[in-house]
């Protein structure tokens, strides 16, 4: 159960059948075939439909057991009535795992359906991802198996969620927001493969450098073994975790005080914190953390320096770092002289390093070089308010040029505020590996955040 | 002296899911976990006998499965000073109580030593049908009544986790001394936490326990009252 070496082959399947794929644009079965064509997926793709002899171009079959080539992955779309005979046919076949989206499962009381689609898939060492899922998605092998979006942002986060709509709402919004992902698990009813595997397979994927998880529960009695396995994960890789809802626990142990000050939340942030799992509390923040270890190292310090050219962003980027637990350095004598030589005389040397709105290119690279040359700083915070003098896209285009150049590794992270133009400019630095945000108290959490997970590497580190 | 397993046993067969404070002591103090010196008594002059052994001043309590409020009946009596004093405490409750509580089951009056003050402090164990068991921790009085300021962590905990939880509730600075206060022992408390994890893992039958409080001192802790709930017979882990 626990092996995630089954589930490799979802990595680098040689082919895709879609079992129910479909002639009429907008179902589910079109919709599969179509994502899984246009995002250029290189195995083969073989439509199954009794009806139809060729689906979007595609020869289709009428069973799985007649296309005349081995099948890997299997792509379920059928009424839930009929799923248990392609189940039946797929471990056959020989499929390795399948990928049933129908739904009308456990999800609507009908467990015994569910039960018995399990029972034939293990009776033939089959897989089974959902039911009631929109598929899966693998950007490093261009497989798009969604009825989602087509054109996923390809990245370093790994992201496994719990919920279907809010799942698939999600993949538009990361499409929008450029942000780039390495997979996408829709989990479902999890009648066999659940969370917890997922992350290990993503753990020991390559291409993926964070796993972000929309969980929603824990099955009962599974919370240790969750605590366990997934703090194995959490030594290979940062895991960023939104939990949704806070379940009613039962009136059974509310007769001890203890019981009634235990909240279940209060127990999944204990096990969060064990397992070494950062928590998020929006959506936003998953996705903005996320990001910052997607695309940054993990700290290898604490101390942080911040460069501004606003006094107010600066000092709510303090008051952020000061709430969440990143530790401004205090600058020496000596920096501060260094500092004071790259802005206009009315500036600040201090920490936030103010360049003032007067402030151009040449000030902040300036700033930037004093900054990753002083073994003192560890990490950087850059702060940009839209000014007169300054464009934002200019900046960001110098920021990564001198991240390039320099082949800078401190973990930096940005924040740039002001309008349209500033969110091109954003965009163009996460584009190119920096992670930045449209305000300053993002930045600066999801800098504090990065920073969790370095102390609690540490510990690990420390233990053994 | 019977074993936790024999404890839970007979507690079961009578019915009880609510063990009483000296067989919760017992068990507590068969997992390390340091409660005060105390001891059954049956009788005033058992009282009598026993009391200079276990030091002064002493506490009494009547032990009774159907006594829930026990001051409300006359049944505790602090600050005894002496072996006259812990006899006659006992021998008033003999008298009293059963006026109080008619039909009330006596098993006897639990006498031992009364801690001096410290910093009082509770721990508690819950079974939860996700996790499995789990400890809190928190500061007693309004910190844990009106500011829920409390954390958990899952058992087993390791040492490391337990101080952690120590340090992390909000009011942690009033543990390492205020207001010319010497700090406690957070060592102590973290070897508490562990050790009731420990037991919880190791005896299923318990549903919570409330050790409540603890006192903590500059050296050591000791937990004054201990509360054992048992799963009602009959009940299942979800």
């Amino acid at each position: 159960m626990s092996d995630a070496s089954s589930l490799k082959v979802f990595l680098n399947p040689r082919s895709i059948a879609v079992i129910g794929a479909s002639r009429t644009p907008g179902k589910i079965g079109y919709e599969v075939v179509k994502n899984l064509i246009n995002y250029g997926y290189k195995g083969k793709i073989y439509p199954v439909n009794p009806n139809a002899t060729e689906v979007l171009g595609l020869k289709a079959y009428p069973s799985v057991l007649s296309i005349p080539d081995e099948v890997d992955v299997a792509v379920v779309t059928v009424p839930a009535q009929l799923v248990p005979q392609v189940i039946e046919e797929s471990g056959r076949k020989g499929v390795k795992v399948a990928v049933v989206i129908t739904a009308g499962f456990s999800e609507v009381g009908n467990v015994e359906l569910e039960e018995k689609i399990v029972k034939i898939a293990r009776s033939y060492g089959m897989r089974i991802l959902g039911p009631n899922i929109f598929g899966y998605v693998y950007t490093p092998a261009n497989i798009n198996a969604t009825f989602g979006p087509t054109e996923v942002v390809k990245g370093g986060i790994g992201f496994i969620t719990q919920s279907g709509a809010l799942g698939i709402a999600l993949m538009g919004w990361t499409i929008l927001h450029e942000i780039g992902l390495s997979a996408i698990f829709s989990m479902g009813n999890m009648a066999d493969i659940d969370v917890v595997e997922v992350s290990e397979l993503l753990a020991e994927d390559p291409y993926t450098k964070v796993v972000a998880i929309y969980l929603e529960g824990i099955k009962p009695g599974k919370g240790r073994e969750f605590i366990e396995r997934m703090s194995k994960v959490t030594q290979k890789k940062p895991v960023v975790v939104i939990k949704a809802g806070v379940s009613e626990r039962g009136a059974k142990a509310v007769a001890s005080h203890t019981g009634s000050l235990a909240g279940a939340d209060a127990l999944y942030e204990a096990a969060f914190k064990q397992a070494g799992i950062i928590r998020a509390r929006t959506l936003l923040e998953l996705f903005n953390i996320a990001r910052g270890f997607a695309l940054q190292p993990v700290p290898k310090g604490e101390n942080t320096v911040i460069i501004t050219n606003g006094g107010g962003a600066g000092v709510l980027a303090t008051d952020t770092a000061e709430l969440n637990g990143v530790k401004l350095l205090e600058p020496s004598q000596e920096l501060m002289d260094k500092f004071r030589q790259t802005m206009p005389w009315f500036g600040s040397p201090k920490n936030p390093v103010d360049l003032t709105g007067q402030a151009v290119v040449d000030n902040y690279i300036k700033a930037l070089k004093v900054a990753v040359e002083a073994p003192e700083i560890d990490n950087i915070v850059i702060i940009y308010c839209r000014t007169a003098v300054l464009d934002p896209m200019e900046l960001a285009k110098a920021i990564v040029e001198f991240y390039k150049e320099n082949n800078v590794t401190k973990t930096t992270v940005v924040s740039m505020i002001g309008g349209a133009d500033v969110e091109q400019a954003i965009k163009h630095l996460n584009r190119n590996s920096i992670p930045a945000y449209p305000t300053p108290e993002e930045a600066v959490f999801v800098l504090s955040r990065m920073l969790m997970y370095k102390r609690y590497l540490e510990r690990i580190k420390k233990a053994s | 002296m019977k074993s936790p397993r024999e404890i839970i046993k007979t507690a079961l067969e009578e019915g009880r899911n609510k063990l009483l404070e000296h067989e919760a002591f017992e068990i507590a103090k068969y997992y390390g976990i340091p409660v005060p010196e105390g001891t059954l008594v049956r009788s005033s002059k058992e009282a009598y006998d026993v009391a200079d052994s276990i030091g002064y001043p002493a506490v009494v309590k009547v032990v009774s499965p159907d006594i829930v409020h026990k001051s409300d009946v006359g049944g505790v009596k602090l600050n005894l000073k002496s072996r006259e004093e812990v006899a006659k405490a006992v021998e008033e409750m003999e008298k009293t109580i059963p006026l109080k509580a008619p039909g009330a089951r006596i098993v006897g009056y639990i006498v031992y030593r009364m801690m001096p003050p410290g910093l009082e402090v509770i721990v508690g164990g819950i079974r939860d049908g996700v996790f499995g068991p789990a400890v809190m921790f928190g500061l007693g009085g309004i910190f844990v009544e009106v500011l829920k300021d409390v954390t958990f962590r899952i058992a087993p905990i390791s040492y490391e986790d337990a101080l952690e939880m120590i340090n992390e509730i909000k009011a942690y600075r009033i543990l390492e001394g205020y207001r010319g206060q010497p700090p406690v022992d957070k060592k102590a408390l973290a070897d508490i936490i562990v050790k009731l994890g420990n037991m919880m893992l190791d005896l299923e039958e318990i549903e919570s326990v409330d050790l409540n409080p603890v006192i903590a001192y500059p050296s050591g802790a000791v937990a004054v009252d201990v509360r054992i709930l048992l799963k009602k017979p009959g009940s299942t882990q979800h």
